[in-house]
């Protein structure tokens, strides 16, 4: 018990200490945590629209006009040609062109078929994806007031859509960044701080003056573990204190269960960490591979991009991604506010990670070489 | 029964590169043995398989009557060991460093503190300065301090004054001399042939084999030839000439001079070279017969001798 207890303090000390490691303890999450959530939304505003008017009736000028009332476009009126639009589109000046076709309110009125064209410059995918929801929303606005004041139109105002979203009804993106920062944070501490830290060990050959002691694997398993342990755990809950302070984001859930996911779900990471830091023989080589894991983890995990739109194979890689099931648990905690039945698969597949990835790093640490 | 006993000991790393061949030796107990050879010969190889760090190839070796593959943490416990490189916690102070080692052996400071004072209380004024900030002599004392501190039965120090000041190397060995003392069998590596003599026995190892191995005293009695030394002003020059003299002997550069073993009766041999000299116009002074030194005895031992 004395020697794990001197193996923890000698690590705070370390930590403590070590000036650089100390920033990118706390200056380094804080810093994203505070940048991240605000250039990484997906609200967009400033869609420049153009049209092009083959019309030129009083309705096509009422829907210019909503488009010019709406928040999220910027109305560069209207232009001559279909050249000289796409000429603008090229320059980047436009990223929506909105075309209507000769007759569109004739046809409107007497209820014939007739097609508004929508050409969206998809350089960026987001916005072009969004911005025609936008279009949609603002079209469809506009065929729900008309069809109030005349009934003949109302079959027409069906075929448009609107959408709700659940749990995040604003479809604010912060509610879906902020987790996902706080679990990008957690596993850097996890993986990354642990793997560096006995990587170096064995660079500066102090290892090797542990090795040599009577101290047992496990101890110096624990003596690892616990330190990055408690720092992971504080700094999930100093990061659930700025998004509930900066981003006014509550927790909906059990406070107390999201704590013990966390804590499991770090088991995983320092597991992991410890894993590499015994295959790895050098910091440079285990920060390559965590690295390359770390990207793989965020890419599939769901924190940036939406799960449902990946791939069959990709989502059977999300099996072995603890990341992903750890995005699953902390979405579901905070925004939906569910309680453990909602995630017991999520923590027995956590539970499962952590006795793995442990096992293997005691098994897999020498203390004796060949 | 010998501290440390080893009987046929390989071991080779990758590329079948030998670092140990066939070495056999044993330590008695209570005994200052010197493993004395160049970079490469093996010594830390040698150490790394005593102190149960990597396994050998094959061998019967036993660290204090423990097998060193199946008792592997019994020995850990009363072995210390001094690396050859510096490998204490430089972001640690000098006094947490000695608790922290201590605590690792489930022992406190004060319990060994008589067997390390002398060296403690030249430590003492930097305990709370971070070990990494410690000069040279002062690091090795530290480490030395850390490894001593269980009061181990036998200790391991691999090549301890490599890189520190001729000062604090004759202080360091009067250090393992109050040790010895203190009944710890002591093995310590060193590339410095002039620190051998200061063993009780030393093994000369050359590319992981034992040249030979005795006291101090009886390698240099047994040296084969008849030593002479002479100063000259340009050793370079004297030595390309030299490539021309033909005799059943030996030369190298020795500091400034020059030192040549003669195998055969120097009555004829010693008079050839003295013309040969001439002859070449090398101007020299104090050409006299001395003792060899440990050194000389290595390089007697290991060079080809120079067939007539």
């Amino acid at each position: 018990m004395r020697i794990i207890l001197i193996l923890i303090k000698k690590e705070f000390l370390q930590v403590f200490r070590n000036s650089l490691l100390w920033k990118i303890l706390v200056l380094a999450p804080l810093a994203e945590f505070l940048l991240f959530p605000f250039t990484a939304d997906y609200e967009i505003k400033n869609v420049n629209i153009a049209f092009i008017d083959h019309d030129k009736s009083s309705m096509t000028a009422d829907i210019i006009s909503k488009f010019g009332a709406s928040p999220y476009f910027i109305n560069h009126g209207i232009l001559s040609s279909r050249k000289e639009a796409e000429k603008e589109m090229k320059r980047d000046n436009i990223d929506f062109i909105i075309e209507f076709p000769t007759d569109f309110e004739k046809d409107i009125v007497t209820q014939e078929q007739t097609v508004i064209g929508i050409t969206a410059n998809a350089i960026n995918t987001v916005k072009a994806g969004l911005g025609t929801e936008y279009v949609q929303n603002v079209l469809g606005n506009y065929f729900m007031e008309i069809s109030d004041e005349n009934p003949v139109l109302s079959e027409q105002t069906q075929l448009l859509t609107t959408n709700v979203y659940w749990y995040n009804e604003q479809m604010n993106y912060k509610n879906l960044i902020v987790p996902g920062i706080l679990i990008i944070l957690v596993t850097l501490i996890g993986a990354y701080v642990t793997a560096l830290n006995i990587v170096r060990e064995k660079e500066i050959g102090t290892i090797e003056q542990i090795n040599v002691t009577p101290i047992k694997k496990w101890q110096f398993l624990l003596g690892k573990m616990i330190p990055f342990w408690i720092l992971g755990m504080v700094e999930f809950i100093v990061g659930l204190v700025i998004m509930y302070l900066v981003f006014g984001i509550s927790i909906q859930g059990s406070i107390p269960l999201l704590l013990a996911m966390t804590a499991v779900y770090l088991l995983v990471m320092l597991g992991l960490g410890f894993f590499i830091s015994s295959v790895a023989s050098n910091q440079l080589q285990a920060m390559f591979i965590v690295f390359f894991l770390f990207i793989l983890f965020v890419m599939l995990s769901g924190v940036f991009t939406p799960i449902e739109g990946m791939p069959e194979w990709a989502t059977y890689i999300n099996y072995f991604n603890p990341m992903s099931f750890f995005m699953v648990i902390v979405k579901t905690i905070i925004l939906k506010g569910s309680g453990f039945e909602s995630i017991q698969e999520q923590f027995i597949a956590l539970a499962t990670m952590a006795v793995i990835l442990n096992t293997a790093a005691l098994l897999s640490y020498r203390d004796k070489a060949k | 029964m010998p501290a440390i006993h080893i009987q046929n000991l390989n071991k080779s790393y990758s590329h079948k590169i030998s670092a140990l061949k066939n070495v056999s030796f044993d330590v008695a107990e209570g005994e200052v043995f010197g493993v004395v050879g160049p970079d490469g010969a093996g010594k830390s190889t040698l150490f790394n398989i005593l102190t149960t760090l990597i396994l050998p190839d094959s061998g019967e070796i036993s660290v204090l009557h423990k097998d060193i593959i199946k008792d592997y943490l019994e020995i850990r416990k009363s072995i210390g060991y001094l690396p050859g490189t510096f490998s204490l916690y430089p972001d640690l102070t000098v006094e947490e460093n000695l608790i922290f080692f201590a605590t690792m052996y489930k022992s406190r400071i004060k319990d060994n503190m008589s067997l390390i004072r002398p060296i403690w209380q030249q430590l003492l004024p930097f305990k709370n300065r971070y070990a990494g900030k410690l000069s040279g002599g002062m690091k090795q004392k530290l480490a030395l301090c850390c490894a001593l501190i269980h009061k181990p039965s036998l200790l391991f120090l691999d090549e301890p004054t490599t890189g520190v000041d001729p000062v604090s190397r004759k202080e360091f060995w009067e250090i393992l001399g109050s040790i010895k003392q203190q009944n710890i069998t002591v093995i310590v590596s060193t590339p410095y042939m002039d620190e051998a003599t200061l063993c009780d026995r030393i093994a000369l190892f050359k590319d992981g084999s034992i040249v030979t191995m005795d006291t101090p005293q009886q390698i240099i009695q047994n040296f084969a030839g008849t030593l002479y030394t002479l100063r000259t002003s340009n050793i370079f020059n004297l030595l390309n000439i030299m490539k021309h003299f033909s005799c059943n002997c030996t030369f190298y550069p020795y500091g400034e001079n020059l030192h040549i073993i003669f195998y055969e009766n120097t009555s004829t041999a010693l008079p050839q070279f003295e013309n040969f000299l001439k002859e070449n116009h090398q101007s020299y002074d104090h050409l006299t017969q001395i003792t060899p030194t440990i050194e000389d005895c290595f390089i007697e031992l290991t060079s080809q001798k120079i067939a007539l």
